[in-house]
């Protein structure tokens, strides 16, 4: 392949939407021509800033129940609606998270993992989460920068967790906190992407069976990875594919 | 099924996607309301005709009619034909949102101005992949074009962002960055 060939084709490369056979060629020669692996990385990067910067728009809850009501008027017989319009506004909760719940039950519906186990250990880290972002007790250190947060929780544990700076990603760190999970002190790393905070509790291996890579409790994901010496299990509202995507940055 | 039914399980759950396409073609809060409103209605008088499985881009390509059918009632005045010279003349300054730049930063708004201020043709080939993560081919169904003018669309959008004078720091950025 040369310059030329790559050129039409980069795009639709980074957009995933090439066959295996043609990446496997466009890698090839993006391995050997510095320019198209600058565009390649130039896509890739303008693809995470949007993805980080450019806000969805969700649906006000004054137009869905505008909306509620609009059918209702067209179907003015069912008795039910006031249960549905209910159950509706706690089902239409996000696109995005329909679209998560979808590829998590697909997911854990195929993968034939044994993450019975380890359910209590997704639940408490949910629980965790949740209880961090109610109490507004998110952060103890709030800093983006990871040379000041990693030595105030390895200040305050019996091990050093690894803090990536993932800013390019499109994940801002926030900031890092103790918490507790399975009996012990953790750290858990906040950052965010768009407007989903994520909580990332780093710890050294345990003798259990590890969790599944992939779970959802209560409709937060729960992504965990064994690398890097320590064990990470992310808990987010964020969809799951992109915080398996953050999960094996942050502990790469 | 009834048609209400099939529109509450259909369609309903990608209202969220619906509005944040309309938002970001009209680029004003209300007129998206409009949009989708219109868009909602005709999704329920058509909605025997829908297979399961793709609703989404359905639900979107309505949307996007309804848009523009407000688009030529409203401000009939941006619904230009392109002519292939957009590329270096297209940047709408006017269309900045200033409900978005309250506690964002600079270069955060620079990027939402820049994609705000595509022209429109640019914009809903961006927003369709890149916030709504549509295949080529589903954007070559919702936006009524053939999948190769979905990724000459997609490659000017791109390329506009990139040259936009609203974003110079973006450039710097970009060529720092390692993976």
């Amino acid at each position: 392949m040369n310059c030329n060939e790559a050129a039409a084709t980069i795009a639709a490369y980074a957009d995933g939407e090439v066959d295996r056979l043609r990446s496997h060629t466009i890698r090839k020669h993006l391995r050997t021509c510095p320019s198209c692996a600058a565009k390649h990385q130039e896509l890739l990067a303008l693809h995470a800033r949007i993805r980080a910067e450019i806000p969805y728009f969700k649906a006000p809850s004054a137009l869905r129940e505008r909306v509620l009501a609009t059918f209702a008027d067209a179907t003015p017989a069912r008795g039910d609606r006031v249960r549905s319009a209910d159950r509706w506004r706690w089902m239409t909760g996000g696109a995005l998270a329909g679209c998560a719940a979808t590829i998590v039950a697909w997911v854990i519906g195929t993968a034939i993992v044994d993450w019975r186990t380890n359910e209590d250990l997704a639940v408490e880290a949910v629980t965790t989460h949740v209880r961090a972002t109610l109490g507004n007790h998110r952060v103890e250190v709030a800093s983006s920068d990871q040379h000041t947060v990693k030595p105030w929780l390895s200040a305050r544990l019996d091990y050093s967790p690894p803090v990536r700076d993932l800013a390019r990603e499109g994940f801002a760190l926030v900031g890092g906190r103790i918490d507790y999970l399975d009996r012990r002190p953790v750290a858990a790393l906040v950052y965010r992407y768009r407007d989903h905070m994520i909580d990332v509790f780093v710890r050294p291996p345990t003798t259990h069976a590890p969790p599944a890579a992939l779970r959802t409790v209560r409709g937060f994901n729960v992504a965990h990875a064994t690398r890097s010496g320590m064990d990470w299990l992310a808990v987010s509202d964020l969809n799951a594919a992109e915080l398996s995507n953050f999960v094996a940055r942050v502990a790469q | 099924m009834s048609d209400d039914r099939r529109f509450e399980e259909l369609v309903l759950p990608h209202l969220n996607a619906a509005y944040n396409l309309a938002r970001w073609l009209a680029r004003d809060a209300n007129d998206a309301d409009d949009v989708v409103q219109d868009a909602c209605v005709r999704a329920l008088k058509y909605v025997g005709s829908l297979h399961g499985n793709e609703a989404r881009a359905w639900f979107l390509t309505i949307v996007r009619h309804a848009f523009y059918d407000w688009l030529g009632r409203n401000r009939p005045s941006e619904i230009v034909q392109d002519d292939g010279t957009a590329l270096d003349t297209a940047i709408d300054h006017a269309a900045v949102d200033p409900e978005q730049s309250a506690s964002r930063n600079d270069q955060t708004q620079a990027l939402v101005d820049a994609v705000a201020a595509l022209p429109l043709q640019y914009r809903e080939v961006l927003v369709l992949r890149e916030l709504e993560e549509l295949s080529y081919k589903e954007i070559a169904r919702v936006a009524d074009i053939p999948i190769g003018t979905v990724m000459s669309r997609l490659a000017r959008a791109r390329a506009l962002l990139q040259r936009s004078p609203l974003l110079h720091a973006v450039a710097g950025n970009m060529s720092g960055s390692e993976r």
